[in-house]
């Protein structure tokens, strides 16, 4: 896949916002561009301008909103909330909605996003767990747990879409709304 | 993994044999693991399945037409940027969004937008690096090339007539070219060589642009040529100019100290002789 196509998906799920995503992927090219110093030959590039994109957004209007987020996503993982824990779905409902492209879409949505952007650069982005923790520059072993995690929380989104999804939102790290 | 504090595989082990990250040892002991256990199969197929419905269902949002266009303009107000800068020899600015100083050639930025719109991503790393580098060994090589014929006392065939330049290469080269029968004001032909550019036969059509030499280097387009020279729009060594373009047919350099509008002139002079792609 072309990396433009994959850069303005990631940029407009974060973002949630078509105007805005533009803008990031622009401000992340014209980063690289300046920032090609920083880049070293043989090494990922893909993870190179996906860590550049990620922390573009981290410092925009929205970005900045998730940020508090993403600091009590990392209480969280200090306290060690377990996947296991959040691990409750019913396969059978869950088999069911999988088919269910919107309502996935729909799931996706409620994830907080240190969560959606795990599943964008591992399920989506078919980065290995290395690429990841390169973009998200944090250790592998954070990477495991996070997208273990963001499944399992998928899951419950998936699941129980309605009635739980303010309550997901607090245990996998994110604000209610 | 924790997986040794309960019978069964952990959620991280789990995504991570859905994810293919496991190797050694520990996918050997998961599969012993799933063999025995169903419980633990069944969970890794939800998880296998769970991660492609979302790999498909993350894949939503379509980049608008006008963002190719856009993204380029922005790369190319930053090459711009560059050549202000080296002109005034200050910090150069554009807006909108933040623009920061250019820091590489504009080798990079063909590169770079070679990789956002053409090259796939699984090796798009591996491959920008080559490209990178082929890019500049055969920009080297060009000017060398370039360096050494102008130091020669003649060219293999000394002309001014496309009549006689091309039909000198007949036989000598697997493809062939023309001439545009009328070169930009200012530039004649001097004559050619037959070279060896990058290990292939070139043809080195050799101009004098006012007082300044050029050198037009045209090889066979192929595979490996294309995939360092795609990158080549223009860059600048020692000095001299190196332009590319390609055609169906050719992948072609040109080269010089002249001004780079005037070796773009005739750059464009000989891409327009070629048959259309």
């Amino acid at each position: 896949m072309p990396l433009l196509p994959a850069l303005y998906n990631t940029a407009r799920w974060l973002t949630r916002e078509p105007t805005e995503a533009e803008d990031l992927v622009q401000e992340t090219i014209v980063k690289a561009l300046a920032g090609f110093a920083a880049f070293e030959p043989g090494t990922n590039f893909k993870a190179w301008i996906f860590r550049i994109l990620r922390n573009t957004y981290l410092t925009s209007r929205t970005g900045l909103a998730a940020r508090r987020t993403v600091a009590l996503e990392d209480e969280i993982e200090a306290t060690g909330t377990p996947a296991a824990a959040m691990d409750l779905a019913t396969p059978e409902v869950e088999m069911l909605r999988l088919s269910d492209r919107a309502a996935l879409q729909h799931a996706m949505e409620q994830l907080s996003p240190p969560m959606l952007e795990v599943v964008l650069l591992c399920d989506v982005e078919e980065m290995k767990y290395r690429e990841i923790a390169q973009v998200l520059e944090v250790p592998i072993g954070t990477v495991m747990s996070r997208i273990a995690r963001a499944r399992a929380a998928l899951r419950q989104h998936l699941t129980r879409p309605a009635l739980t999804s303010a309550r997901l939102r607090v245990q996998e790290g994110g604000a209610p709304r | 993994m924790n997986d040794q504090l309960s019978d069964h595989l952990s959620p991280e082990t789990v995504a991570a044999l859905t994810d293919g990250e496991l190797t050694g040892d520990d996918l050997s002991r998961v599969s012993q693991h799933l063999a025995t256990c169903a419980a633990c199969t069944t969970r890794a197929l939800h998880e296998s399945l769970l991660q492609r419905s979302a790999a498909r269902a993350g894949q939503r949002y379509a980049a608008p037409e006008s963002l190719e266009g856009r993204m380029l303009r922005a790369i190319a107000l930053q090459q711009d940027a560059q050549a202000s800068a080296k002109e005034s020899s200050q910090p150069a600015s554009v807006a909108p969004p933040r623009r920061a100083a250019w820091g590489r050639s504009s080798v990079w930025a063909g590169a770079l937008a070679a990789a956002l719109l053409v090259s796939t991503s699984a090796f798009v790393a591996h491959d920008l690096a080559l490209r990178s580098a082929n890019s500049s060994a055969l920009v080297a090589e060009t000017v060398d090339e370039h360096i050494a014929a102008m130091a020669a006392a003649t060219p293999q065939v000394i002309s001014t007539d496309r009549h006689t330049v091309k039909p000198w290469f007949q036989g000598k080269l697997p493809f062939s070219f023309d001439l545009p029968a009328a070169l930009p004001p200012g530039v004649t032909l001097d004559g050619a060589n037959l070279v060896q550019l990058d290990g292939a036969p070139t043809a080195q059509l050799l101009f004098s642009i006012g007082k300044h030499h050029a050198s037009v280097f045209l090889r066979q387009r192929s595979a490996a040529w294309s995939a360092s020279e795609a990158t080549i729009t223009s860059a600048e060594r020692n000095g001299f100019h190196v332009e590319g373009f390609r055609t169906a047919e050719l992948n072609v350099l040109a080269v010089s100290d002249a001004d780079p509008s005037h070796l773009h002139d005739l750059a464009l002079a000989l891409q327009q002789a070629q048959p259309a792609e």
